[in-house]
């Protein structure tokens, strides 16, 4: 790393990367939807009741519409999916009358709107709940002269006892860790910053090898092994430095793992930043210009990426499969995957570790055998 | 007679096919400036390269103060200097991160490499752009700082390859009076080039390499003397009647 503001960017960029996560995900569920609602009852009592508790869902926003417009969009295929409170809906829950719901959707209204939609039905059906309550507790205290008041405020207290300890709960219980978006997308971006480390530094060794620095590096004190196992040091510095901040921040600011796992993160980043580097060093062996080091570590890596698991998941059993598991990235994103996602632990990791570090080995082997600091020479 | 201090003996390289030298023999004497001329191709640089230990002779060996390039070749490097042809630079940091640097690859420590560093570039006359990155500089000025990496370590023998090629007058000025500065200090060199005027000015002797060959060995005087009257004749003409004047590629 010869240059102090080269340094700078590469310590800085895995910072820029988390913010774009953390901006992108920070807080986030797996599902964040959208209600489209045309309101027919505005200032309805139980429709304002039945849109207050639908924003209250961390996972739904609502989005008010005129009918018109939501017409218009349903017939565009604009949205899959609009929900409409009829006019007379307050009216006719207040005269003890059933009221509807009624939701327009286009086709089965796409997998946004079914689930926004049980999402309103559970809203709904609780109304419908408290309502009866209310009804059935005024029905049997009717004979007697009991203020109003004090059964509404009866009622309440004693829904909102029941909304505090339900009688039958639920309790969710994830195995590993939670299935969080940034858990999900952290190994992909981790990965993918070693990866490409290798075309920085493999096209980094080619320049210094064209410019006559290794060859004036070689009259000093230092040994062609000496040399050559700097720069790989150096290049597995960078890739673990940027691991290890984009790990940090995420330990910090998410806590998406325990102590332990953020370490044993660190080894699995240390041991891939291994296996790349050789990979880097065995292309800036093989390579005879800046150029080519370039285009073969940026097609390797894409290759990788691509295989590896980052942006999709490759199902067992097809070609694919097969293909990717000659791509590092595979290992390094099912190890990532197995300790941030699942919870597991590097005792879960025998086959990653090894072959990372196989690939570093027999990397770092074949390119010290093919290394020269000039051509014909040492 | 100074001590001999580099001896080379019966030196081989090949490229493939290609023989780039072929049976080079000479000796430097200590505090001598040996001048290594030739036309492109001759094997000035491939000689150069291996007795800087970069390449290894298929045949041959040179000591260089008693310790052989090929079974002593860490003793050798502790004992030299070298300014490559090419622009060996990281130009991407400063002079002085430049030295420093490199400094501290010949062994010396933080303090001892900053301090040589500011001695060097002030020698130079760089001493006002020490901190200025070096992609910033004239050719003239990478030529000097080029230089002032070499003698980082105080090496007792400099092999300078070409130091003042494609530069302005007062760069190659200030090169020649560093050079002779170093020479009145007892520095031993190795100085290539293809300015004969360069080679007459700085050497004490001179030896004319072709086709791998060395096919003149002696002091300027000494071989301009052979083809006529010294004070009559150049060195380029010595040079251009030993190599022929057909185009080199």
């Amino acid at each position: 790393m010869q240059d102090k503001a080269d340094l700078a960017f590469s310590l800085l960029l895995p910072i820029v990367i988390f913010a774009l996560m953390y901006f992108a995900f920070g807080g986030a569920s797996l599902f964040h939807g959208t209600a489209h609602v045309v309101n027919e009852d505005e200032g309805g009592a139980y429709s304002t009741v039945l849109l207050d508790q639908l924003e209250a869902i961390e996972e739904v926003d609502v989005e008010l519409l005129t009918a018109e417009d939501a017409d218009q969009k349903l017939a565009n295929s604009d949205l899959l999916m609009v929900i409409y409170i009829p006019e007379d809906f307050s009216q006719n829950l207040a005269a003890g009358e059933p009221a509807q719901l009624l939701f327009k959707q286009r086709g089965n209204g796409g997998d946004e709107g079914q689930i926004v939609a049980s999402l309103v039905r559970g809203v709904a059906e609780q109304i419908n709940l408290q309502f009866q309550v209310y009804n059935e507790v005024n029905l049997a205290l009717a004979e007697y002269d009991v203020p109003q008041e004090n059964i509404n405020i009866t009622v309440e207290q004693y829904l909102d006892q029941e909304r505090q300890s339900p009688t039958v709960a639920v309790h969710e219980e994830t195995i590993g860790s939670n299935p969080d978006p940034v858990n999900l997308f952290l190994p992909g971006v981790v990965t993918m910053f070693v990866l490409f480390a290798i075309t920085i530094s493999a096209r980094a060794i080619v320049e210094e090898r064209r410019k006559g620095t290794l060859e004036r590096l070689l009259t000093t004190r230092l040994s062609v092994g000496e040399l050559f196992f700097g720069k790989f040091l150096s290049n597995i510095s960078r890739g673990f430095v940027q691991t290890l901040i984009l790990l940090a921040l995420a330990y910090i600011v998410f806590q998406i793992f325990t102590p332990l796992t953020f370490i044993e993160c660190l080894v699995i980043a240390l041991i891939f930043a291994a296996a790349a580097s050789a990979l880097g060093m065995v292309i800036a062996a093989v390579a005879r210009s800046e150029d080519s080091a370039t285009w073969i570590a940026v097609f390797f890596t894409m290759v990788m990426v691509m295989l590896g698991g980052t942006f999709f998941e490759i199902g067992k059993g097809s070609v694919l499969y097969t293909i990717s598991q000659f791509s590092i990235n595979t290992y390094a994103n099912d190890a990532f995957k197995t300790l941030i996602a699942e919870g597991g632990s590097l005792g879960d990791l025998g086959l990653e570790l090894g072959v990372l570090a196989g690939v570093a080995v027999v990397g770092l082997i074949l390119s010290r055998i093919l290394f020269k600091v000039m051509p014909g020479g040492k | 007679m100074a001590e001999e201090f580099l001896v080379a003996t019966d030196l081989h390289k090949s490229f493939n096919e290609h023989k780039a030298v072929d049976g080079v023999s000479f000796t430097i004497h200590k505090g001598e400036i040996f001048g290594l001329l030739g036309p492109n191709g001759a094997g000035k640089t491939t000689t150069i390269r291996m007795l800087a230990t970069v390449l290894e002779p298929d045949k041959g060996d040179v000591t260089i103060g008693g310790h052989s390039i090929k079974h002593d070749a860490d003793s050798v490097r502790a004992l030299i200097g070298v300014c490559p042809q090419e622009l060996a630079l990281y130009e991407d940091l400063s002079a002085l991160d430049n030295m420093v640097f490199f400094g501290r690859m010949v062994g010396l420590d933080g303090k001892e490499a900053k301090e040589q560093a500011q001695k060097h570039l002030k020698m130079m006359g760089l001493e006002k752009r020490a901190k200025g990155r070096v992609a910033k500089f004239s050719g003239g000025m990478k030529r000097r700082i080029n230089l002032a990496i070499a003698l980082m370590g105080h090496p007792e023998l400099l092999f300078l390859d070409e130091p003042t090629v494609g530069i302005d007058p007062q760069s190659r000025n200030n090169i020649y009076e560093t050079i002779e500065g170093l020479r009145d200090g007892g520095m031993t060199i190795l100085y290539t080039t293809h300015y004969m005027e360069e080679a007459n000015r700085l050497c004490h002797r001179v030896a004319i390499i072709d086709g791998g060959k060395i096919i003149a060995l002696d002091t300027p005087h000494n071989l301009k003397k052979k083809i006529g009257p010294p004070d009559k004749v150049t060195l380029e003409d010595v040079f251009l009647k030993l190599t022929g004047r057909s185009l080199r590629d």
